[in-house]
């Protein structure tokens, strides 16, 4: 290792970089932007993604039983929801204990204590292997004999399906836009850069540098942009996270956020990722635009 | 050394700027090219470490087809080559070693290498005791002898200067002028493009004069003039 040529060439980026300070504080402000957001999307996507997911997963079919329905039929039926392989957990529950379930669940809304029977049927609640076999499996539930009724979330997935569709449609096109105002910005930068440093690059070109030499600052120059600029929306991520979250979360009692699920250093690495792959990107184009070789 | 067969070079506003030029020069030779502003003299330079190409003709430098040569190949061209220019081109934030050293250091040289070839190359353009000094607080002769060090450093086979002496006074134009030849001694083919008179009379080496892009004349021992007498010429 030449250490001599390390320091030599750092130390050119370094001039670059605090020559044309402005500029480059401009171009990380917006990348810093462009990565708040994609930040924040991912943050939400992630978090909503396992709401949904979580509600699925615990969608239930009610099979609401005939009222007529006999202890042999119970028994057919439990066996044949047993050997269906889709099924993964059956249980029965007698109308004594759906009433009583009833009680538990609207103490203090509704005074049960006016009913003088029982008005409930007899149920079967199953539960299936994935979410997306739940309406086929409703519907043939349905057609077996001594089956009054079979409910589930109907609607709730279309919902949960379209509501992230949605969201995702307004973050992909903001971060669209900004990913372009970014390369615009940091392609403008370089080309000051190249301006600003045309002497140094006429003279390296006149000596024999190569062409990726002469390159090499500048795309140095616009991968630092995007790292510096990934590492301010980090930053604002931790401080938006750490003050606005806990206010969302409280505001929204009744959402069970698991904000567990968000992988921390995955979406860190993400977003300098991006960032890197920004500031190289924009400075490569435009060093190659404006440089005359 | 350098080879220039039936060279013409065309603007895209049609201007002529040469005209079927036919050169060759030996290793080793020192030759003025000489002649008015705009008559192609540095044309003639740019084609040879191909800042341009010519529109026909063919071009050799050191056994390399310049005309011919693509893009990437260009800065192993440049290696054989030195340039020198009339306004020095030196980068006014470094100093006079670091300015030397770029020249290396830009194409990827060993470090023990940049500490052996600089001091040599100040040593020979006899600027070592201004290694630490910045451009602007050396004479006009020595910012370009510094970029003649610059220049050198990478040990060209060719030197070639456009204008050295144009922005210097007659004392620095001397100093640079007895610099180039002692360049020369050492073995390097030299071509210097330049409208000095005096320069060319008093050194009295090989002159290809141009005249609207052609090589009208090509004397060994020549003058600046076509035609004056040797009486009528001073020396010096």
């Amino acid at each position: 290792m030449d250490w001599g040529r390390v320091k030599f060439f750092l130390g050119e980026v370094a001039r670059g970089f605090t020559r044309n300070a402005v500029m480059q504080l401009t171009a990380i402000g917006t990348v810093a932007m462009t990565l708040l957001l994609l930040g924040a999307f991912l943050f939400i996507r992630t978090t909503l993604a396992d709401l949904s997911n979580g509600m699925l997963q615990h969608i239930e079919i009610s099979v609401y039983l005939k009222p007529n329905a006999t202890p042999q039929t119970i028994a057919a039926l439990r066996a044949s929801f047993r050997a269906d392989p889709r099924i993964s957990t059956v249980e029965f529950i007698p109308k004594a204990e759906g009433l009583k379930e009833l009680r538990a669940r609207t103490r203090g809304v509704i005074d049960t204590s006016l009913l003088t029977e029982n008005p409930l049927p007899d149920k079967f609640r199953i539960r299936v292997r994935s979410p997306e076999l739940v309406p086929a499996v409703a519907g043939e539930l349905r057609r077996l004999s001594g089956v009054d009724n079979v409910v589930y979330g109907q609607g709730v997935v279309e919902r949960l399906l379209r509501l992230d569709m949605v969201l995702q449609r307004i973050g992909v096109a903001m971060i669209a836009l900004f990913v372009i105002v970014a390369t615009i910005i940091i392609s403008n930068t370089t080309r000051l850069a190249v301006y600003a440093r045309r002497r140094e690059i006429s003279i390296m070109q006149l000596v024999g540098a190569t062409n990726l030499y002469v390159r090499m600052p500048f795309i140095c120059e616009g991968l630092i942009d995007g790292v510096l600029g990934a590492a301010v929306a980090i930053i604002l991520l931790v401080v938006v996270h750490a003050t606005l979250w806990p206010r969302l979360l409280e505001a929204l009692p009744f959402v069970q956020f698991n904000t567990a699920v968000v992988d921390v250093p995955v979406l860190v690495l993400q977003l300098f990722l991006v960032g890197g792959v920004i500031g190289t990107g924009a400075a490569w184009i435009s060093v190659g635009r404006h440089l005359q070789t | 050394m350098i080879s220039l067969r039936s060279v013409s070079l065309l603007y895209p506003n049609g201007v002529r700027a040469l005209d079927h030029v036919t050169l060759e020069i030996a290793k080793g030779e020192f030759v003025f090219l000489v002649g008015h502003s705009g008559t192609g003299k540095s044309s003639v330079l740019r084609l040879l470490y191909r800042e341009m190409r010519p529109s026909s003709g063919e071009i050799t430098v050191d056994g390399i087809r310049v005309d011919r040569l693509p893009g990437r190949r260009v800065p192993a061209l440049r290696r054989h080559l030195g340039v020198v220019f009339q306004d020095f081109k030196l980068l006014p934030d470094k100093t006079v070693w670091e300015n030397v050293a770029f020249a290396m250091q830009v194409t990827g040289a060993p470090t023990k290498e940049i500490l052996r070839q600089v001091p040599r190359a100040l040593d020979l353009v006899g600027l070592s005791h201004r290694s630490r000094m910045y451009p602007d607080e050396l004479s006009g002769g020595e910012q370009q002898r510094t970029a003649i060090a610059r220049a050198l450093v990478n040990n060209p086979k060719i030197l070639l200067c456009d204008e050295p002496t144009g922005n210097l006074d007659p004392a620095n134009t001397t100093e640079i002028v007895d610099l180039l030849l002692r360049i020369n001694l050492k073995g390097t083919t030299v071509l210097v493009a330049t409208h000095n008179q005096a320069v060319v009379d008093r050194m009295r080496r090989r002159v290809v004069r141009l005249e609207n892009g052609k090589v009208v004349t090509d004397k060994e021992r020549g003058y600046y003039y076509l035609g004056l007498g040797q009486g009528q010429v001073l020396s010096g």
